[in-house]
């Protein structure tokens, strides 16, 4: 039980604390409801440069980094395509710090042109560094329109192309800060060894006085239903052929989503799954197969991916998969089976509540979904689950026309 | 309002409890360490072999980690992987220079039956042809995938000249693979993992009776005298550029041989490391990724071997940007040498280095991996209060001094993928 309390400040800014008695350490955990979603087709990447922007000094701290560090504190962010979420580590002592940095940047940030600048030569060098100059590390870039033909999923974080930030503009940055980061926009969790009514007091002191501004109401372009089987390969210089079945699945608030995520888990979560016995072990198709699920708010994929062994060709791996995952959908998993998953889940889980971090980044992001006590109650949703629910939404999602397939093709570098 | 120019009071830290772990006797030369004070139902357990890279043919240590759970006469890889997933425990296993690591994270209430069944698989490992086939297979193509990283094509380079010597500075062609024979893994793991453990590390709230279960599972394998490490080695300064085509980055490495926690410079070395490269705000993070932007990330490092150390400067940059890149890295050695560092940095540095200590105290888990950070060299937890000691206390004259013995360029091997 994850323990937790809640405060709405008057401007709209979601206070969440969580008590522990026993470390030295505070965490400042600030999710702001924006992601790459929340970007126009013609601008990507926004969210994600936008957030490399909120390192470079606020309306009256020139520097972020460098007063949390006195502090004996670090910090870091990630953007994702639903949110981006900010957090600070540092010596309890020393918490204010910390809220005096954020709740500034979260008023208003200094909007340097040379911060602009710098920034956008960063995030060139990391959409180079991560996604064009790794095997394989386009293939998002390349699934996800695939996948997706309306809604913004079909996008990734780091954007369509290195274009969209090199042509971002002060004014865009501008805009989207005004739109998107105001307090009602935000939720704080704070995490250490205090007493609420000092926390409230903290929140009250730095946060109390930032404008409300209004939270942005999100109309984004619903997917429709896929009703046709996509495929397209593409031929990269990469050592073995690879493939990736992108299956959409339920959103995140859909009860169904917990069976889905199960359903990942029996296909290729480990080495007992589904997929990696037959394909792998058995047959020797691939070197490597796992299934997961995207995780998205809106309509998410469930992914099945690996790579080809040397001398398999794809219409091999195809006709095996389908086979498998026909089987699959003919009996229900047996008991034994789902215990495993359970039990495999439950020790994930703790280990992951393990982590002052970890608690809240999880807090922020279930009270994003509605209510922060979800992290309580997520456990009874997935015990609630039976071997007939996964077969149903096996049936539901693996089908050929809920499938979009990317095949990698590797070819010759030496051309 | 309240006036937000204003820097709150900082509050320093003063003290930090380092909790030593309960050691037991699983022989006369190897220990069990244990920390009980967890309070939650989480566990882990490592096991220690003199099994590393150094030993054997190229490529045998690494093959035979893998193939741990790769089934037995009586068990396939598939059972032994269902039974232990049944129990919910993750298991991992690692191989590096000197030492091979097998962990296993579980529940508390598992963790035994699950030790059960992983030393039945290692006991009684088959080395199966066709498991050893297959892995040969999986290696090649990660071998071939990681050809076309220039990271890991740095990486190699780097390796071999820094290392500068034949066993520890050898690296892996595909061919290697090629030449895997079942007799030379069975025999390795004989020798390495049935008579080759060192160490046991156990974490979680276990009882006494539950402590010595562990030491009967794991005692018949423990080695009667502890290894030991002889080799010095002395890195070849030169200037090595692998091409790689097409590539939009280059990756650096730029590194030398250096000192590990033995040597009395280690701890004032590690404030200097961390000023020029080893947090967000470091001179080189500062001047090439926040003022140039001409990458996503760059650090330093000081790696550790039980008689040897190096240090280590890694980045990947925008291909058009390697010269520029190796001279503002010179530059910030050179600046090191001859400007003495300012007292605010020097606060700055002293009280981020502190909070990270801190943090790396914090519970169970932290708390032993800090020990098992000096364990190796015979360094006791006393360690962390000279380190509080050194950062309080040491100056910019010292720092510079540091920097002037070893940061000398001429003295580096520079290798760069691209």
């Amino acid at each position: 039980m994850i323990h937790f309390e809640r405060y709405i400040l008057k401007n709209g800014l979601t206070l969440l604390f969580h008590k522990d008695t026993t470390t030295p350490l505070a965490v400042v955990n600030t999710l702001f409801d924006v992601g790459a979603r929340d970007e126009s087709e013609e601008k990507t990447g926004f969210a994600h440069l936008f957030e490399h922007l909120m390192f470079g000094g606020s309306v009256n701290i020139p520097d972020f980094d460098a007063p949390l560090q006195m502090a004996g504190g670090e910090s870091n962010a990630f953007t994702s395509n639903d949110i981006t979420n900010y957090y600070d580590v540092l010596p309890k002592t020393n918490i204010e710090t910390a809220l005096w940095l954020e709740s500034d940047r979260m008023l208003s940030l200094a909007f340097t042109d040379k911060s602009l600048e710098v920034q956008r030569n960063v995030v060139i060098e990391e959409f180079k560094q991560r996604y064009l100059n790794q095997p394989y590390g386009d293939v998002w870039l390349e699934l996800r329109p695939l996948a997706y033909t309306k809604h913004p999923y079909k996008w990734a974080t780091i954007g369509k192309e290195i274009k969209h930030i090199e042509e971002a503009k002060m004014d865009d940055v501008k805009a989207f800060f005004k739109k998107h980061y105001c307090p009602a926009n935000a939720i704080l969790c704070i995490a250490g060894n205090f007493e609420f009514e000092e926390i409230k007091a903290l929140v009250e002191k730095w946060y109390g006085d930032i404008p409300a501004g209004i939270k942005p109401a999100r109309i984004l372009d619903a997917e429709p239903v896929q009703e046709e089987y996509r495929e397209k390969t593409i031929e990269r210089a990469v050592p073995t052929d690879a493939f990736y079945y992108a299956f959409k699945m339920p959103e995140r608030r859909n009860e169904l989503y917990y069976i889905a995520d199960l359903l990942s888990d029996a296909l290729g979560r480990d080495k007992s799954a589904r997929l990696y016995v037959s394909l792998k072990k058995e047959q020797q198709l691939t070197a490597e197969i796992g299934a997961y699920i995207t995780g998205s708010m809106d309509d998410g994929l469930l992914i099945i991916s690996g790579k080809l062994n040397e001398g398999v060709s794809f219409e091999q791996l195809d006709s095996a998969l389908w086979k498998e995952l026909e089987s699959f959908k003919q009996a229900e998993i047996s008991e034994a089976e789902l215990k495993r998953m359970m039990n495999k889940l439950r020790t994930s889980r703790e280990f992951e509540e393990q982590g002052l971090l970890n608690r809240a980044m999880n807090l922020c992001h279930f009270e994003l979904l509605g209510d922060a006590n979800g992290i309580n109650e997520e456990h009874e949703i997935y015990e609630a689950i039976h071997p007939s629910h996964i077969q149903e939404t096996a049936m539901h999602i693996l089908k050929k026309t809920n499938c979009s397939l990317l095949k990698v093709k590797a070819i010759s570098n030496d051309k | 309002m309240i006036n937000r120019t204003l820097t709150p009071e900082l509050k320093e830290i003063d003290q930090i409890d380092f909790i030593k772990p309960s050691i037991f006797d699983i022989s006369s030369s190897v220990k069990l360490y244990s920390m009980c004070e967890v309070p939650n139902q989480t566990s882990r357990l490592d096991l220690y072999f003199n099994a590393g890279t150094i030993l054997g043919d190229i490529g045998t240590a690494s093959f035979v980690n893998s193939l741990l759970l790769s089934g037995t006469n009586t068990k396939t890889s598939i059972e032994i992987n269902n039974e232990m997933d049944s129990l919910g425990a993750f298991f991992e296993s690692s191989v590096s220079n000197e030492n091979a690591l097998v962990s296993i994270y579980a529940l508390k209430e598992n963790m035994l039956a699950v030790l059960s069944i992983l030393k039945d698989a290692i006991e009684n490992v088959a080395f199966l042809e066709h498991e050893v086939i297959e892995l040969v297979n999986d290696r090649k193509q990660k071998f071939r995938i990681g050809m076309e990283k220039v990271s890991y094509l740095a990486q190699r380079t780097f390796q071999q000249k820094l290392f500068n010597h034949p066993i520890y500075g050898r690296i892996a062609e595909e061919s290697d693979f090629e030449n895997v024979s079942i007799s030379t893994l069975k025999r390795f793991h004989k020798d390495h993992y049935l008579h080759g453990l060192t160490k046991v590390v156990l974490i979680g709230a276990f009882s006494t009776d539950e402590i010595d279960e562990v030491i009967d599972m794991t005692g018949n394998w423990a080695m009667d005298a502890l290894p030991t490490f002889n080799e010095k080695c002395q890195n070849e300064p030169s200037k090595t550029h692998v091409n790689k085509e097409q590539a939009v980055q280059t990756a650096i490495r730029v590194g030398r041989m250096l000192f590990n926690k033995k040597d009395p410079d280690f701890i004032d070395f590690q404030i200097l490391n961390t000023i020029l490269g080893d947090y967000f705000g470091s001179r080189l993070m500062t001047n090439i990724r926040e003022d140039k932007g001409y990458t996503y990330g760059i650090g330093t490092m000081v790696a550790e071997l039980t008689e040897m150390g190096y240090f280590l400067v890694a980045t990947e940059v925008g291909s058009d940007k390697k010269d520029a890149t190796l001279h503002e890295i010179q530059y910030e050695f050179k600046r090191l040498q001859t400007e003495l560092v300012s007292e605010e940095e020097l606060q700055l540095v002293k009280n981020y280095m502190l909070g990270q200590l801190l943090k790396s105290a914090d519970g169970p888990y932290a708390m032993m991996d800090l020990f098992l950070h000096v364990e190796p060299f015979n360094i006791g937890l006393e360690y962390y209060n000279q380190c509080i000691e050194s950062i309080n206390t040491i100056t910019p004259e010292r720092i510079k001094e540091l920097a002037i013995n070893y940061l000398n360029w001429n003295k580096m091997t520079i290798v760069t993928a691209g």
